[in-house]
């Protein structure tokens, strides 16, 4: 498996796009590698589209530019769809993860999906229909490239200041966005 | 320790780990998240400082003047639009050789207005007097600052770290962040000799005419050209304890053998060395010269660097408008004055934000080289995504 990952997260404001990323990134140095998270810069506003971007390599990463061709995209509200070219630059046999129960049906050819309700599944661990950790789960089980564990180990340490109940809501919906995904056929479409 | 922070937490931190006891700023995209963190740093009792929420970036440097005036030692930040604001003070702080530091999260200068980085806020501030540091990492922004308060408080002049707005800020990466040990054996409590005492008074700041300014101004710029010792000396000594350099003046990148050389300041240079190495793979004979301190503009160490290349790349974030390059310009006078005559080539590129990747870096580099003759002040390209990247091939812009 290649070590360097790129991967894009849109959603609006308010939906955790930005942590979800942080989120990623101290997964995968949890885990051993170097890697590097940053929003795309802006003046943020609840709704509105927001991006962020997250690399993973085996070897310090000294760039700081923007990324253009990811290998992963996550999509934390289809609605999104419709406005914003969400799958620009994704690499042929890139992975698609969709918050939603079933994959569009006009869409592109050359890639790997995975839908999963995320909003539904945060809304029963969580009490708010947040879908970043949910997502994050599936994204964990759909690649390899970073391990459950280390995802909850972070969740464990970036949220502690919530408290002790925001972090295991967040670990179950993590747990249930990757089982969701593992005991998923074969993505390939 | 090692961890994974945002780059504005980081060199919080790395304040914090200085004591200063006056913080005062005006918050300003992208700075703002450095002065939330040490807010929150003195709220919840981390941090013995006073913070002061100034009414203004003027009124922020001026607290600071004061403050250090008084003995303490003191942090400001700002960006942009706040950092000209600042500008008078820049100058007074500087002329009364106080050793302020403060963090520029570099920033584009309206109009138009725009939030995203480039080096146009303290280039427009170069001849202040002000110490001018560029940092191209996290680690160099937490290690930088540190250094930052030695050499501000050894060589009575103020220092500007300068970290890119959102590049680094913004982005969360590895940063090892020293303990409060470690800080405490590098940089000794304040000390400044010319503290204003209430025991025994005295005026700082006061009038001086034509007999005696220039000499004033003169000292200044001695002191400014003597900075360049210290600040070679003081990131070895930081080196020797921290196990971790800065690269002092400057810091070369494949250097050997190189024949044509790329030089520019920040957060840029990441991929300007991805640059170099996909130039090299192709047999390309290409280095790259990371310019830390842009003021004092460190002539000597240059020359050394760069009288061996056959051809100088230029490539900075910031434009004299009327005039172009402004690092191009200086570094042709230093070569000049040194009777190197080897062409130089200089691009402007990055500005409001605008993406340099090591692609565009590849572009320039090709073109340039193509090129017969010297040429000056030319833009750098684009980064445009074509469809060639879907089949895994090179974006050119």
């Amino acid at each position: 498996m290649s070590s360097f990952h790129e991967i894009r997260l849109h959603g609006r404001g308010g939906q955790g796009t930005v942590s979800a990323a942080a989120l990623l990134a101290l997964t995968a140095f949890e885990d051993g590698f170097e890697s590097q998270a940053f929003p795309k810069f802006g003046s943020e506003r609840r709704g509105a589209p927001v991006e962020a971007y997250v690399r993973i390599s085996r070897s310090v990463i000294r760039a700081h530019n923007q990324l253009y061709r990811p290998d992963a995209v996550v999509i934390q509200d289809t609605g999104l769809l419709r406005s914003e070219p969400l799958l620009r630059g994704l690499k042929p046999g890139g992975l698609i993860v969709l918050n939603a129960t079933e994959k569009p049906a006009d869409m592109g050819h050359s890639f790997r999906w995975i839908s999963l309700p995320a909003s539904q599944i945060g809304e029963r661990h969580i009490g708010r229909p947040l879908p970043n950790t949910v997502l994050l789960g599936a994204l964990a089980a759909g690649t390899g490239w970073v391990s459950l564990r280390a995802l909850e180990r972070a969740i464990t340490d970036h949220l502690s200041s919530k408290g002790e109940t925001v972090v295991n809501a967040n670990i179950e919906a993590v747990r249930e966005g990757y089982l969701f995904t593992s005991n998923e056929e074969e993505l390939v479409l | 320790m090692k961890q994974l922070l945002e780059g504005s937490q980081a060199v919080a931190e790395a304040v914090r780990l200085c004591r200063p006891q006056v913080v005062a700023a005006y918050p300003i995209t992208p700075q703002t998240h450095i002065i939330e963190r040490l807010a929150q740093h003195v709220a919840n009792g981390e941090l013995a400082a006073e913070f002061i929420n100034a009414e203004s970036e003027f009124g922020a440097a001026s607290i600071v003047l004061g403050a250090v005036a008084s003995g303490a030692r003191s942090f400001t930040a700002t960006a942009s639009q706040g950092l000209l604001l600042m500008t008078e003070v820049l100058y007074n702080i500087a002329g009364l050789r106080l050793p302020v530091v403060m963090i520029c999260a570099n920033r584009a200068v309206g109009a138009p207005i725009n939030i995203f980085s480039d080096h146009q806020d303290s280039m427009s501030v170069r001849d202040a007097g002000w110490i001018q540091l560029y940092v191209d990492s996290n680690q160099m922004a937490v290690d930088m600052l540190i250094q930052a308060y030695r050499i501000a408080e050894v060589c009575e002049l103020p220092v500007m770290v300068c970290m890119d707005g959102f590049l680094l800020t913004h982005t969360f990466e590895p940063v090892v962040l020293p303990s409060q040990a470690e800080v405490d054996g590098y940089l000794p409590a304040f000390q400044f000799a010319r503290t204003l005492d209430p025991t025994q008074p005295m005026t700082i700041g006061g009038a001086s005419e034509a007999d005696n300014y220039q000499e004033y101004r003169i000292a200044q710029h001695h002191a400014m050209e003597n900075s360049l010792a210290v600040i070679e000396a003081l990131d070895a000594e930081f080196e020797q304890q921290f196990g971790r350099t800065s690269g002092g003046l400057l810091q070369g990148y494949c250097l050997d053998g190189a024949q044509i050389v790329l030089l520019g300041m920040g957060s840029l240079m990441g991929a300007v060395c991805d640059a170099v190495d996909n130039l090299r793979t192709q047999g390309e004979a290409v280095g790259a010269l990371s310019l830390r301190c842009f003021r004092p503009f460190p002539a000597q160490a240059l020359i050394q660097y760069l009288s061996g290349a056959q051809r100088i790349i230029v490539l900075e974030k910031a434009i004299s408008i009327g005039g172009g390059g402004i690092v191009a310009a200086e570094l042709r006078a230093a070569l000049y004055q040194a009777g190197i005559t080897t062409p130089l080539e200089s691009v402007i590129g990055g500005l409001g934000g605008r993406d340099l990747t090591p692609e565009v870096i590849e572009t320039i580099f090709k073109k340039r080289v193509e090129a017969e003759t010297e040429m000056t002040n030319h833009f750098a390209p684009n980064h445009i995504i074509t469809d060639e990247i879907d089949s895994g091939g090179k974006a050119h812009g």
